[in-house]
């Protein structure tokens, strides 16, 4: 009796481990390489920031040392305003305008696909392009792009990159020029989820176009928003490339980043275990905040 | 069953798959075949597939002579390559790149010292030249390979149809810089063309490198060497606050078009106006010569010594050296070419890249004439400039933070023209003080 009851039971376990285990075993090889070439570099990243970084004559324990070093520098301190001032900036904006953008390109026609996808390129180009792109555009004299435009307004040659008030601003704007065709996609799909009969329904009572973006759009997009702000989360703060290729953190340091200092620090002044301390730094700011943004989001979910 | 076989098959090729994927990246950087065989010399340059090409053949002709085989990488990163090998103790045995990374390898245990009598013909080197290689401790850690000077660029077809002299001094650099600047020199009828061309951004030190052969002219230095063996800062010395202040007022400060727009965010990479055609002096190295051969032609532009400052037309030099890896146990071969790469034989072929760049600018070995070899009179003046009017930056310290740290109060005080020269670079000084002091060198 017993063991009419026990052997389907056993055979149950058996085939339920097999299915737990099929899943693992199709993830193995996308893990294994996220283990090779992000997991264990990440924690070989945070174990030197402990470390007085010497790769042929041994490491040298120094604890806290290069944490207390990169939080009591002030180039550092100095970098925090400038990376908080762009990496919110160029989020926001990117958002305001991928919104925009997918407002203005939502739809089915072929001219829009076109359209759609020329607006998209940026995303898909190197940042590296991009910055010797935008270098032409900002170009100093009436021979750039954009002041040659101004030219025609009678404005004089501005110098976006080489004066210290506008450099870190003419940097943003570049950065929201890549970003916002990302977002754009993200909230364009949000877009199609609208329920089309509420803004026929919104026509016949007469509403403002505001009102309508205010109370049909706006809500009905919260998920789509609530990606592109995570999303935001993650990167704002990071932004290294465009600095590095654009300004390169000049003039004056106006435009050095939390990231450029940690750059240079590990890269020409040869300490990588500031370097590293530093990026550590950066990463726990980003996973708070990430979590943080999360923590809204949910809740705003089940309101 | 036929169903669960499949299964199983699926399963065992995903983690075979894996354990692929797992050996592939385990096997990455242990290529370095021949380490253990004594006749075969593993040496690295930062090259470009152009520089690595003319090295080829010098390591080949060596190769034919001694019979040593080498194991050549031409390597762009070469910096980070070096420490992931460092960290497997396991380091070329040759290498050869900039002189100013001397201090921070040997600080950091990466070197073997030279003994210079145990490189054949190192008499044939002069004495100021391995001067320039001995480190903290007094011994060699380096022999020199390559050594070059800034010397002015000047655009000769610009300054002989505005009826101008060529510049000696400070003072007819500015008034040139001006002419070229306003009198249109190009004859397009437009105001679009530049006095001089300036990396002045603080990226990898730009600011101090370009600004170093001012203020050597200036009468002034950025670290001297103290009685002691240690070093102090100086570049709050009266000629540095002097020569800052005339670069400032005069350069950055001064009127429109004196030097490039942009420059202030400029590296060497993106300053190219000398080469566009649109700036008419650029105070740099000879190893643009190549370039601007093809851009602007040769006819069009001189080489000129730097205007004389203050205290003379003393330039900045740099160059290249060949490093021993440290514990390496190959000391004899590595000699061997050495003495190969500093002889008439190693330099002349370098120095004749043929269609490609020659990899020795000025040689370090007496016996051999720059402009002979090269049969081109210009090279004549890099080298004069060396010999007689050059000052390196030390290269016994880790100079690295010193240098980028004078980048950044430089580009500082060239940014906004209201600034403080006195103070800024009391700052800096106080700045510099901190970084010798990191390396127990501040006396």
């Amino acid at each position: 009796m017993t063991a009419t009851v026990t052997t389907p039971g056993a055979r149950r376990t058996r085939v339920l481990s097999k299915k737990a285990l099929l899943p693992w075993v199709f993830l193995a090889p996308g893990l294994l390489l996220a283990l090779v070439f992000k997991f264990l570099p990440m924690g070989k990243g945070v174990w030197l920031s402990f470390f007085k970084v010497r790769p042929f004559l041994g490491d040298q324990w120094v604890g806290l040392d290069n944490y207390t070093r990169v939080l009591t520098d002030h180039r550092f301190l100095d970098a925090i305003g400038h990376t908080l001032l762009l990496g919110i900036g160029q989020s926001l904006g990117a958002i305001a305008v991928g919104f925009l953008l997918a407002l203005l390109l939502e739809g089915q026609a072929r001219t829009l696909k076109i359209v759609r996808t020329a607006v998209f390129l940026p995303v898909v180009t190197a940042t590296a392009v991009v910055g010797e792109l935008w270098r032409l555009l900002y170009y100093p004299t009436s021979d750039g792009l954009i002041n040659h435009a101004l030219g025609f307004l009678g404005l004089g040659p501005v110098q976006y990159l080489d004066n210290p008030n506008t450099a870190l601003w003419a940097t943003m704007v570049m950065s929201v020029w890549m970003l916002a065709p990302y977002n754009m996609v993200i909230i364009l799909a949000g877009l199609a989820g609208v329920d089309r009969t509420l803004y026929e329904a919104a026509a016949m009572d007469g509403v403002s176009l505001w009102q309508r973006l205010r109370y049909i759009t706006l809500p009905a997009i919260r998920p789509a928003l609530g990606i592109v702000l995570t999303l935001a989360a993650i990167r704002g703060l990071r932004v290294f490339t465009e600095v590095y290729v654009l300004t390169g953190g000049g003039p004056a340091g106006s435009t050095e980043v939390w990231m450029t200092r940690a750059y240079t620090l590990g890269f020409t002044r040869n300490d990588i275990g500031g370097a590293s301390a530093a990026s550590v730094v950066l990463l726990c700011v980003t996973l708070l905040l990430t979590v943080t943004v999360n923590y809204f989001r949910k809740r705003g979910d089940v309101r | 069953m036929g169903h669960r076989r499949r299964r199983r098959r699926l399963v065992a090729t995903l983690a075979v798959t894996g354990l692929m994927f797992g050996t592939a990246a385990c096997g990455s950087g242990s290529g370095s075949a021949g380490s253990s065989d004594p006749n075969t010399l593993e040496v690295w340059t930062r090259s470009n597939p152009d520089d690595a090409a003319t090295y080829e053949r010098v390591f080949a002709a060596f190769t034919k002579k001694t019979g040593i085989r080498i194991d050549y990488q031409p390597i762009i990163n070469f910096d980070q390559q070096l420490q992931s090998r460092a960290s497997t103790k396991d380091l070329p045995d040759v290498m050869i790149n900039d002189t100013a990374l001397m201090g921070s390898y040997q600080s950091q245990g990466l070197l073997k010292p030279i003994d210079p009598d145990g490189i054949a013909g190192h008499d044939q080197i002069d004495a100021k030249t391995w001067a320039s290689t001995v480190g903290i401790d007094g011994k060699h850690y380096g022999i020199p390979y390559s050594r070059q000077a800034m010397t002015l660029m000047v655009r000769k077809d610009w300054r002989e149809k505005l009826g101008l002299p060529q510049p000696k001094t400070w003072q007819d650099m500015l008034t040139l810089a001006k002419a070229f600047a306003t009198r249109d020199p190009d004859g397009d009828g437009k105001k679009d063309t530049y006095g001089m061309v300036v990396p002045g951004s603080a990226q990898n030190g730009y600011a101090a490198w370009w600004g170093a052969s001012y203020l050597w002219q200036g009468g002034a230095r950025i670290v001297e060497r103290t009685s002691d063996g240690g070093y102090k800062p100086v570049m709050d010395s009266p000629a540095a606050v002097r020569t800052v202040t005339w670069l400032k007022d005069n350069l950055f400060c001064g009127d429109n078009g004196v030097i490039q727009p942009g420059a202030l965010t400029a590296i060497t990479g993106t300053a190219t106006n000398f080469q566009d055609g649109n700036a008419g002096m650029y105070l740099t190295g000879p190893y643009n010569m190549t370039t601007f051969d093809q851009t602007i032609g040769k006819d069009k532009y001189e080489v000129l010594p730097a205007p004389a400052g203050p205290a003379g037309n003393e330039v900045l030099a740099d160059g290249e050296n060949v490093y021993f890896g440290a514990r390496t146990g190959k000391t004899e071969q590595e000699q061997a070419l050495g003495a190969f790469l500093v002889s008439p034989e190693g330099q002349r072929l370098a120095m004749t890249g043929g269609e490609h760049q020659p990899v020795v600018r000025i040689p370090v070995n007496t016996t051999l004439d720059a402009a002979k070899v090269r049969n081109d009179p210009r090279w004549g003046v890099v080298q004069k400039a060396y010999e007689n009017d050059s000052v390196v930056f030390p290269n016994a310290p880790d100079f690295a933070p010193v240098k980028q740290d004078t980048a950044d109060a430089l580009n500082a005080l060239f940014t906004y023209c209201g600034s403080d020269v006195r103070s800024g670079l009391k700052e800096l000084n106080d700045t510099l003080a901190g970084d010798l002091k990191d390396q127990d060198l501040l006396k």
